[in-house]
């Protein structure tokens, strides 16, 4: 595997304030990355960082083996979808997609028609008109269409409903099969694109707290619940990240527990359970679940 | 790996690169052609047959007939105003909004800049020569057969339609590189830049009009004036023009949108 990006002691400092906190990662070649984290974690001041909108405050950031920063042969090869995104003055979705194959040069002109069918998005209506979920759709369909060997998704599908969410996901991944790049993608709603990950990154409070295969990360973490007594011993030198009491019964989420201690556990008549990604990353930033999969 | 894959990897590819981007950033400025050509121009032309109604009021209540030669001469007017603000808006709204758009398509804020500034020249050129050619029309049928003129006002001592293009080109010109340059100065340091901004050139007007009083000039600066007369004067704005132009590359290389 080649590395696409790579990030050596980044601190992003707005005033006093660190968006980005000397963070250190690799993203490697042709794999669907998750960076997830609360609002205001540090998500789109790092994908911001790494597109070049954003200056550095110390650290280094390599793209492509290049400073990303105003480095028109990087960028070339970089899409960035905010959820945000501006439009110029009185834009209408032609305009986007027909000035899209200018800037980008694997554009697949058959495809992005196939996805505004998909979506439904119409194209003559001006783009201030257009509802929170038509406007996502815009975004979502530039980012796929363009094919960019290094694509960034911010929050993109917010206001789309779950079968325009499924769309997405689905043609994501068929065309990601035919045509492999790096695909980076912030979310909230971690469990339904945590089919989609291959590795995660999780942010907090501009630090990188997890950075982690998918898979093993969903394999590690584990509950183990029954009586307060029989949890207490088996946990004794285990790292509990999370715990919950209801009455005389104590669940515990575990952030690795291996195959021999999970059958040891079994032999102490606890039930070991499955701890999906959304709940294992709330459990790690340590906030209310509320806040994550909640669509706005 | 398939064929197409192989492309799509981390080959650094240099024939996409940076000339093809500023070309892409003056293509994406003219692609939405209601908003930048068709909305000013007939903006402009419904202001004429608004003005021309009011010369045709003002002929006849004078007792004149208007089919006769005109007697009354009806020669100053601000009108083209609209086309110079428009422009500046064109230009303002580059920086604001086509800006952070095309930073999310992989442009850098150099070839932005000059994408931009390459769209500002043309747009400058086809306005002026719109109104230039208005102009050659109300000058040849002696102010649309009733007096009236609005693109070829009195202020031109020099009717050479050559002349009124230049001067109307270069006025354009400055309008759009200073509303770049202002709105450059507010996607870097926002609305605080912008006061900063203003206060300061407050400050040079002022110090410029105390240094011509103290130094007892003004008639000097008045006959200077007069000698270089009003194309003169619009020639010496590419001195401002170029300040701004060059201005705005510097502050909006080092901006960055909100997030």
């Amino acid at each position: 595997m080649t590395s696409v990006v790579e990030v050596s002691g980044l601190t992003k400092r707005f005033g006093k304030f660190s968006a980005v906190d000397d963070v250190s990662f690799g993203i490697e070649e042709n794999t669907i990355y998750g960076l997830l984290g609360r609002n205001g974690a540090g998500k789109t001041t790092m994908m911001q960082l790494l597109t070049g909108q954003q200056f550095a405050t110390t650290g280094t950031i390599s793209v492509f083996g290049q400073s990303p920063v105003e480095n028109a042969s990087v960028l070339s090869k970089v899409c960035f979808i905010k959820e945000s995104q501006a439009y110029p003055e009185d834009f209408r979705p032609k305009h986007v997609f027909a000035s899209a194959p200018w800037f980008f040069e694997h554009w697949d002109a058959a495809f992005a028609e196939r996805l505004i069918r998909d979506f439904n998005v119409p194209i003559n209506r001006r783009i201030k008109k257009l509802s929170r979920g038509q406007l996502s759709a815009v975004g979502v369909i530039v980012g796929l269409a363009s094919r960019a060997p290094l694509t960034f998704f911010d929050e993109p599908y917010l206001g789309l409903d779950a079968v325009a969410r499924q769309i997405f996901y689905d043609r994501l991944l068929e065309d990601f099969a035919e045509h492999p790049r790096t695909v980076i993608l912030s979310t909230h709603l971690i469990d339904e694109v945590s089919a989609l990950l291959e590795h995660v990154i999780v942010i907090d409070g501009g630090r990188i707290i997890i950075d982690e295969d998918a898979d093993a990360l969903r394999g590690s973490a584990a509950t183990v619940a029954g009586t307060k007594a029989a949890v207490d011993v088996f946990v004794a030198k285990r790292t509990v990240i999370h715990r919950e009491n209801l009455g005389g019964l104590t669940s515990v989420t575990l952030d690795h527990l291996g195959e021999s201690d999970r059958a040891a556990a079994r032999r102490a008549g606890l039930d070991v359970g499955q701890v999906s990604l959304q709940q294992l990353i709330v459990r790690k930033t340590s906030i209310p679940e509320a806040e994550f999969g909640a669509q706005s | 790996m398939t064929a197409t894959a192989a492309a799509t990897s981390a080959v650094p590819s240099r024939e996409f690169g940076a000339g093809r981007h500023v070309i892409a950033v003056l293509r994406l400025l003219f692609v939405n052609k209601a908003q930048l050509l068709y909305v000013p121009i007939g903006g402009q032309v419904a202001i004429f047959l608004l003005n021309y109604a009011i010369w045709w009021i003002i002929v006849v209540a004078a007792g004149a007939n208007p089919g006769d030669h005109p007697k009354i001469h009806l020669e100053y007017s601000g009108a083209v105003l609209y086309t110079f603000v428009f422009a500046m808006i064109i230009a303002v709204q580059a920086m604001l909004r086509t800006f952070p758009f095309s930073l999310g398509f992989g442009v850098t804020r150099r070839d932005f800049y000059l994408g931009s500034s390459v769209a500002f020249v043309i747009l400058a050129a086809i306005f002026a020569a719109v109104v230039t050619l208005l102009g050659s029309i109300e000058l040849a049928t002696k102010g649309w057969g009733i007096g009236g003129y609005l693109f070829a006002p009195a202020y031109f001592s020099d009717t050479f339609w050559l002349a009124r293009f230049a001067v109307y080109f270069l006025l354009l010109l400055l309008l759009m590189f200073v509303g770049a340059l202002v709105s450059a100065i507010y996607m870097r340091w926002r609305a605080f830049g912008v006061s900063l901004f203003f206060i300061l050139l407050g400050v040079v007007i002022v110090g410029v009009i105390a240094a011509v009083t103290l130094t007892h000039e003004w008639d000097a600066t008045s006959s200077w004036v007069n000698r270089t007369g009003a194309f003169g004067l619009v020639v010496w704005s590419l001195v401002p023009t170029a300040i701004c132009a060059v201005g705005g590359f510097l502050v909006l290389r080092r901006a960055t949108p909100k997030s």
